[in-house]
């Protein structure tokens, strides 16, 4: 068996052996993706803070802030001033 | 079972453990450290300045972590935990497990390409879970070693991070492995936790978003922090007020926390002076017992702190409840006005919480704790850093809550000591006596 082959087969009875672990987090990178999805359509065009956009994807502040955080730290998201209080964040150049 | 051999084992890789390994091995001696962590650096990398001299944690750190990577008489097991200790003549021999990284150490070279490419974002414990960071992932920026680590638990196990991988370092594969380490002397330096969030129901219980903790503070004040700045983890709002809750977990019988953790009162000092730096218009307020500024130079940086405006009031805070808009509301006991109650509203609030033993050594070591939980000194004045076990030794906050000063200085304390019991039992020329003794 080549490598690659080897390496899917590894892969596959470890989805097997893992099953509850894989769906779990399975549904969490749904989860993930769809907030993803909204958060940077609404940013897309104008920069926001984090509770207009709280508001637009109906979500709580908090929330929105964590995902914020962690799509700044790779990259998804940058911040674009501040509007009183608050930091406006918009979607970064897609490459 | 590999078996590794050394004059001392030292437990634990925050700022006493790795102080105490150089000072162990700058002796000659030949040094294990093990950390239960993928990284070591401890509480310590993850703080932004120290008092009273305001100089970055990490560059203080970061230093030592690479000299403790770098030294020839220290191995460093990351990832590890010691299982169980025996007597073995004068030493002892202990049982480590290594736990998988699923990551082969020897190929990765930290480029975090997997970590760039994996789908799963987790909660990120380095910046108190205040940001995400990715299922695999090097732990943090000046982690050492630079070697990431996957979290079985967060897997789909789609193979993305072995393509993206340049090195070809994945190993979903790898298990767990045994391996033993005989030490003519143990030194524990295990650490310390803080009080959990949800101890003080009458301070919200970690339900509020706006109150939090002073190790979270901490990473908003560090440049590498969540967001690069202060803002309320609630809902990102720029505070133009914070107030500071002293002696919330410490000092409190109801918690079973009696004794002071002696360092909440300059943390908030330092923190509070710092806040004055990035965010010049903020109203700061210390609500407090008393303040105990008892080291060298201490008195003077709280004399400093009010010179800059931070508002200190003697007060007791009865309980924290919101507003509509995420404002932390204070019910407070304000001591200097007749102990008359008043409801006060920050932006902020931000509780200086008591510290708590991290580990608790009976069952693995054999040596008893004291009632507050941190490891029992038989002759706190005589020998402060001798347990009940000859030849184990005990440093930094596993012994009591301390300061980082207090913890460098008990760790030099250590190393001698343990240095002293290594050559009683070795016979005479087998541990090599560093060259400045002539």
């Amino acid at each position: 068996m080549s490598d690659a082959k080897q390496r899917a087969a590894l892969l596959k009875r470890l989805r097997e052996e893992n099953a509850e672990t894989v769906k779990r987090t399975q549904a969490l990178l749904k989860e993930q993706k769809k907030v993803q999805q909204l958060i940077c359509q609404n940013i897309r065009e104008k920069s926001k803070t984090v509770p207009e956009i709280a508001a637009a994807v109906d979500m709580p502040t908090h929330e929105v802030l964590w995902y914020l955080t962690a799509f700044k730290k790779y990259d998804i998201v940058v911040e674009d001033g501040m509007c009183g209080d608050y930091i406006l964040y918009k979607r970064a150049e897609e490459k | 079972m590999e078996n590794i051999q050394v004059d001392a084992l030292v437990v634990g890789g925050g700022i006493a453990g790795m102080q105490a390994a150089l000072d162990l091995a700058d002796q000659g001696c030949q040094v294990a450290l093990v950390e239960k962590e993928p990284s070591i650096g401890g509480k310590m990398i993850a703080l932004s300045k120290v008092f009273p001299t305001l100089d970055c944690c990490s560059c203080i750190t970061t230093p030592k972590m690479s000299a403790v990577a770098h030294h020839e008489n220290i191995q460093l097991y990351t990832y590890c935990e010691v299982q169980s200790l025996a007597q073995n003549g004068t030493g002892y021999i202990s049982k480590v497990l290594q736990k998988p990284r699923y990551v082969i150490e020897d190929a990765c070279t930290g480029c975090r390409q997997c970590e760039y490419e994996c789908p799963i974002t987790v909660p990120n414990a380095f910046d108190s879970n205040l940001g995400g960071i990715r299922a695999i992932r090097v732990p943090f920026s000046t982690a050492v070693p630079q070697i990431a680590v996957l979290d079985m638990e967060t897997c789909l196990f789609c193979g993305i991070c072995e393509k993206a991988c340049p090195a070809d370092a994945i190993d979903y594969s790898q298990t767990a492995e045994e391996f033993e380490i005989e030490a003519a002397a143990v030194l524990l330096s295990t650490g310390f936790e803080i009080t959990p969030p949800d101890a003080k129901k009458e301070y919200g219980a970690g339900e509020l978003h706006n109150v939090i903790d002073g190790l979270i503070m901490e990473r908003l004040l560090a440049p590498t922090g969540p967001y690069g700045r202060i803002l309320r983890p609630g809902d990102g709002k720029e505070p133009e007020s914070i107030a500071y809750v002293q002696c919330a977990g410490s000092r409190d019988e109801t918690l079973g926390v009696e004794y002071c953790s002696r360092v909440c009162c300059m943390y908030a000092i330092k923190q509070a002076m710092l806040i004055s730096g990035s965010l010049p218009l903020a109203d700061i307020t210390i609500y407090y017992m008393d303040i105990r500024a008892f080291g060298k130079g201490y008195e003077q940086f709280f004399q400093n702190a009010k010179a800059m405006g931070v508002e200190f009031i003697k007060a007791k805070v009865a309980s924290i409840k919101q507003d509509e808009n995420q404002n932390p509301v204070l019910r407070v006991e304000l001591m200097e006005e007749g102990s008359r109650v008043e409801e006060r509203t920050h932006d902020m609030v931000v509780l200086s919480v008591g510290l708590l033993p991290a580990y608790n050594p009976q069952a693995v070591y054999g040596v008893p704790v004291e009632d507050d939980g941190f490891v029992d000194i038989p002759a706190p004045n005589a020998s402060p850093c001798n347990t009940n076990r000859p030849g184990i030794f005990v440093t930094g906050t596993a012994a009591g809550p301390m300061d980082i000063v207090d913890s460098i200085v008990m760790a030099g304390a250590a190393a001698a000591e343990a240095v002293a019991y290594i050559h009683e039992q070795e016979p005479a020329g087998s541990v090599p006596v560093p060259a400045y003794a002539d």
